[in-house]
């Protein structure tokens, strides 16, 4: 079961940095958001702590499908161009990527050293998942990639919080999934502002203040 | 219970901003609240310093004297911003750039915004001081991108963007103690003060790990180089009274929590480490910002970048450490704040006389605006370090401990770099202070409250540097004794 959770995290991560349209961006996104909610399941389970699965059920609510469905909207409403613009072509970023999970397996062994392989295997694919999302972020030309590479990130700290330290208490929790929340809904009307005024979301434009 | 008052004041005040419609009302009431809070704050330091032990309430709160400094330096910036903020939304709706529900919205925003950053430093679990910096960002998005101009929007996305990947890259830090406290205790949580407790005990390797993500991170909101690259468009775009909360206060509850990070790193392996990684990044935010400075040709900008000189200063203080070390490093928190938000109030009328951000269209200021022209000038001698102001004395302190702590080398790095960025905003602002005055230039006087304001903050940019209150003293002990310095 583990293998089968650590291959859909790092697949559906690898096959957001492969994506070439807006639509498959935010599908692979949902799927990697699922895997994380399978996998706070699992703990859950493990641990049947009645926290627990109110976190894997809030996964579930709004990453898998409330917040796909806001970037859906977004980008249906300000008629984007589907292609998400490449500075470095997917090819490329997957060749990236790849280099990227081995740094991030090498730190994992550093950092969870003395730790059952398991522990050390899903450190290293939350530390990928992170370090794919801010790769996102920089490679990706439109403003929506953005906020996809940034929820991409937060996945990864989730994993990295239940997989290691048992998850973060349960108030904390709560307030990171509110702020995260708020945070799409911001970015979400950040986009249309700069739809509005730059007529498109190509961050490459966003470029007058400098020095 | 004061403490709980305290942070009670701005949420009350955004119900008020909220629901009541008539600007001029909420904006006194705003001011009245925030000067309560302000009297409160100096009640609460006293009554910390009559018995000196840390608040605790309901295992969420939590002051000791490095928060009560904190909470007390903000209260500062923030009547001095409210009573400036009085002015500013008035003249804006009286001249017809601002509409009624502009107004609002904004002292809705400054309201939670003010919230938000009183939270950071009184939170003793570190997941909800992350939750409260992470608050900060979202709701001062909205006051740097309030013009909803192109340059506007596109300072705050670049603000959102960039701020939000450092917090989580601060996350992850957290989430890297919290399992180091697990791995070697056993113990599962996010409290400071558990960590403290057994801070020697945590794994140095991991902790190690994670403080770099933590000073990444939170560094990224705290303006250092090379994550600074946000911090001039955010404070140059935000609308004028934001700018001085930001570079006042939020870029110094970032440091805070840097600060109660880098106490249990310094309990589990020793000073050396945090000690240089803070001398390093003060110097590069120094070198990129006297580079930068000297080239400057927008004024707001100057004065961010300025911002991060200053920063860098204080971080320095910090990793030179010692009690002169400390005691210079938080002496300048104050005294920068002051003056910094001195100044972006004086670069906020310019601009708006001038309607212009570059330098060398905003000419003859003493001529022009003799009040703000002259408080400007006051601040800009501060701000480059002249005597008998107040930012000299902290400077000369935090040199002073370098030299004498063995840091001369990197002393005389930091002295140099003060001296260039002396020497370039003076050379800036003396085109913009002296100078022609324009013709046709049409400039309303200075509402009394915004007045007010410049004194206000004055008092402190000047008399800070003449003569010490015991307050100040008092406090600055008890956090020394907090770091365990001798």
């Amino acid at each position: 079961m583990e293998t089968f959770l650590v291959l859909g995290l790092l697949g559906s991560t690898f096959a957001m940095v492969f994506s070439k349209r807006i639509s498959a961006l935010i599908g692979n996104f949902a799927l990697q958001s699922f895997f994380l909610c399978l996998f706070s399941f699992m703990e859950a389970l493990k641990g049947n702590h009645l926290g627990l699965y109110l976190i894997s059920g809030l996964i579930l609510v709004l990453k898998v499908i409330l917040i796909p469905q806001i970037i859906r909207y977004v980008a249906v409403n300000i008629k984007s161009d589907e292609n998400l613009g490449f500075f470095i072509s997917p090819q490329l970023s997957l060749v990236c990527a790849l280099v990227l999970t081995y740094l991030a397996w090498l730190l994992a062994s550093t950092v969870f050293m003395g730790q059952p392989i398991l522990i050390r295997i899903f450190g290293a694919t939350a530390f990928s998942m992170v370090s794919l999302g801010i790769f996102l972020m920089i490679f990706r030309i439109i403003a929506l990639a953005q906020v996809i590479g940034l929820l991409a990130m937060e996945n990864g700290i989730f994993l990295l919080a239940s997989a290691v330290s048992g998850g973060m208490p349960f108030i904390v929790e709560m307030a990171i999934f509110f702020d995260i929340f708020v945070g799409v809904v911001i970015l979400g009307i950040f986009i249309f502002r700069i739809n509005k005024l730059f007529v498109g979301i190509d961050v490459s434009k966003l470029n007058s203040l400098k020095g | 219970m004061l403490l709980l008052v305290i942070i009670s004041i701005p949420l009350l005040l955004a119900i008020v901003a909220g629901l009541i419609n008539k600007t001029r009302l909420v904006s006194s009431l705003i001011v009245l609240g925030y000067l309560i809070g302000l009297v409160l704050s100096i009640a609460l330091a006293y009554h910390f310093l009559a018995s000196p032990q840390p608040i605790s309430l309901f295992n969420i709160f939590y002051a000791d004297a490095l928060s009560i400094f904190f909470v007390f330096t903000s209260s500062i910036i923030v009547f001095a911003a409210a009573l400036y903020s009085k002015g500013f939304i008035e003249l804006g709706l009286e001249t017809g750039q601002l509409s009624q529900r502009q107004a609002k919205v904004y002292f809705i925003l400054f309201n939670i915004f003010i919230f938000s950053i009183l939270l950071v430093t009184i939170v003793s679990n570190l997941g909800l001081m992350w939750v409260a910096i992470e608050i900060t960002t979202l709701v001062s998005a909205f006051l740097v991108g309030f013009y909803n101009n192109k340059n506007a929007i596109e300072a705050a996305w670049k603000y959102l963007i960039i701020c939000s990947v450092g917090i989580i890259l601060a996350l992850l830090g957290t989430i890297l103690f919290s399992y180091a406290l697990l791995f070697s205790t056993g113990i599962r949580s996010l409290d400071w003060n558990d960590f403290i407790t057994v801070a020697h005990q945590l794994d140095p390797n991991i902790i190690k790990v994670a403080f770099i993500f933590i000073l990444v991170g939170y560094g990224t909101k705290a303006g250092l180089a090379p994550m600074h690259t946000w911090l001039p468009d955010a404070h140059s775009q935000a609308i004028s009274p934001i700018s001085a909360l930001l570079s006042g206060v939020l870029l110094k509850t970032s440091l805070y929590a840097i600060l109660r990070y880098s106490l249990i790193i310094n309990l589990c392996i020793g000073k050396s480490f945090s000690s240089h990684l803070f001398i390093f990044f003060g110097l590069l935010s120094l070198l990129v910002a006297a580079g930068l400075i000297l080239v400057q040709k927008d004024i707001k900008r100057l004065l961010a970048y300025s911002s991060i000189e200053h920063v860098g200063i204080i971080l320095f203080g910090f990793g030179v450490g010692g009690k002169i070390g400390l005691y210079g490093a938080l002496l300048h928190i104050f005294n920068h704040a002051v003056t910094k938000s001195l100044l972006f109030f004086g670069a906020g009328n310019l601009v708006e006389v001038f309607a212009s951000h570059r330098l060398e269209k905003i000419r003859g200021c003493l001529r022009v605006l003799p009040f703000t022209g002259s408080m400007v000038l006051l601040g800009i001698f501060a701000l480059a370090g002249f005597p008998p102001f107040s930012i000299f004395f902290s400077e000369f302190t935090i040199l002073i401990a370098a030299f004498t702590g063995g840091y001369a080398i990197w002393g005389s790095l930091l002295l140099l770099l003060i001296i260039i960025t002396f020497g370039a905003i003076l050379f800036h602002f003396s085109n913009v202070l002296l100078g022609e005055k324009p013709e046709n230039l049409k400039v309303s006087p200075e509402p009394w409250s915004i007045k007010l304001a410049f004194i206000f903050l004055l008092f402190f940019v000047i008399f800070g540097g003449m003569a010490l209150p015991g307050l100040f003293d008092g406090l600055f002990r008890s956090i020394i004794g907090v770091f365990g310095a001798s």
